[in-house]
């Protein structure tokens, strides 16, 4: 069967994309323990698909300021990643990684805006070359930009872009345990449709 | 997409790209807000016309108008239509904000109803309120001023 929308997915599928994206999140974290020099442990990721005011409230409301960085697939698969800092994420990264504590976004100098942005590439690349070593795929990455504002506006992006597809994100969420502080991590993994199709099939899942 | 009366007040939450159409009958004190995601419907999409700039300010005005709205005296206010992040210039993503900004410009001439004030474009996020007793507009922004219209 082609899977002709995010609500295609059942919970074989759904299965497959949580050991996907727990492959992932351990790269992830290995990578960000190995920068921060910290021992990091982690959940196993929940992986949601909901509707665009469901994900909303899930990721903490339309209001709250948080930094999302964007990077556009492409190659055998088409698509977008988001992944998501909130600012108690930002405060432990840079705390470990250049020695400052920070109470606000405004106080995100360049560089430690760039060391946030690089930090949001190496995780978006720990999830996408998990999905390429399970199945061969080759997936292209554009450069990663990153925007802090409201978390509704930059959840816009993506549902404007496939608006016309879908009206649900899929949310691949976990919890990072670094230095006794418990952190939020959200990645939203969103192929089209096609290419979602394409990668169930390449993963050997079909349904009948 | 919401209508109410005096002293009401009607919000939207932080609009990225998407625009806030305010739509008043100063008369009636009459307010109508719809949020409106893309450009223009598909002929196979018909789920939520109030998504589409076209299907739903054409809706949102034909409803005000059974509430006793009278067309020549509606005016509009908007606000969204922001970049959120900077791709480059060819990618459909970055310029849906601007888009959207031209198709309700155009769908509200066609419709024939003032356009009054527009706060659209730039990089951040908008939260809008709207004033049924008034018609005014506030528009909140992070690490921005308030801004009243």
């Amino acid at each position: 069967m082609t899977i002709k929308s995010y609500d295609d997915m059942d919970s074989f599928k759904m299965d497959v994309l949580k050991e996907i994206g727990s492959i992932g999140t351990g790269n992830a974290a290995t990578a960000l323990s190995k920068m921060l020099d910290l021992k990091i442990h982690m959940s196993l990721p929940e992986v949601k698909v909901m509707d665009y005011n469901k994900a909303i409230r899930e990721l903490g409301g339309a209001e709250t300021v948080v930094m999302g960085v964007l990077v556009q697939l492409s190659g055998e698969i088409n698509g977008m990643i988001l992944y998501l800092q909130d600012l108690k994420f930002i405060q432990t990264v840079l705390k470990n990684l250049v020695q400052e504590e920070i109470t606000d976004y405004s106080e995100l100098g360049e560089l430690e805006s760039s060391a946030l942005l690089e930090i949001g590439n190496i995780i978006i690349s720990s999830y996408t070359n998990a999905i390429s070593a399970l199945t061969g795929i080759s997936i292209h990455l554009s450069v990663p930009v990153t925007s802090i504002n409201m978390l509704g506006g930059i959840l816009n992006v993506p549902m404007a872009e496939y608006g016309y597809q879908t009206d649900k994100l899929m949310t691949i969420g976990g919890t990072f345990m670094c230095d006794g502080e418990e952190v939020y991590s959200n990645l939203i993994l969103l192929p089209d449709i096609p290419s979602l199709d394409f990668l169930m099939k390449k993963l050997g899942v079909e349904s009948e | 997409m919401k209508i109410c009366r005096a002293p009401g007040v009607l919000v939207t939450y932080a609009l990225g790209s998407c625009i806030g159409v305010c739509i008043y009958d100063p008369v009636l004190k009459l307010a109508g807000m719809v949020h409106i995601m893309l450009p223009n419907i598909y002929e196979n999409r018909r789920d939520n016309i109030f998504k589409y700039a076209d299907t739903g300010i054409a809706e949102t005005l034909r409803k005000m108008e059974a509430f006793g709205a009278v067309r020549n005296r509606l005016v509009c206010k908007i606000a969204g239509g922001a970049k959120m992040f900077e791709l480059g210039d060819n990618s459909s993503i970055g310029n849906i904000g601007a888009r959207n900004i031209d198709s309700v410009k155009m769908v509200l001439s066609k419709e024939r109803v003032r356009l009054l004030k527009a706060d659209v474009g730039s990089n951040y996020a908008r939260t809008m309120f709207f004033d049924a007793a008034t018609g005014e507009v506030t528009i909140k922004a992070y690490g921005k001023p308030e801004l009243k219209f």
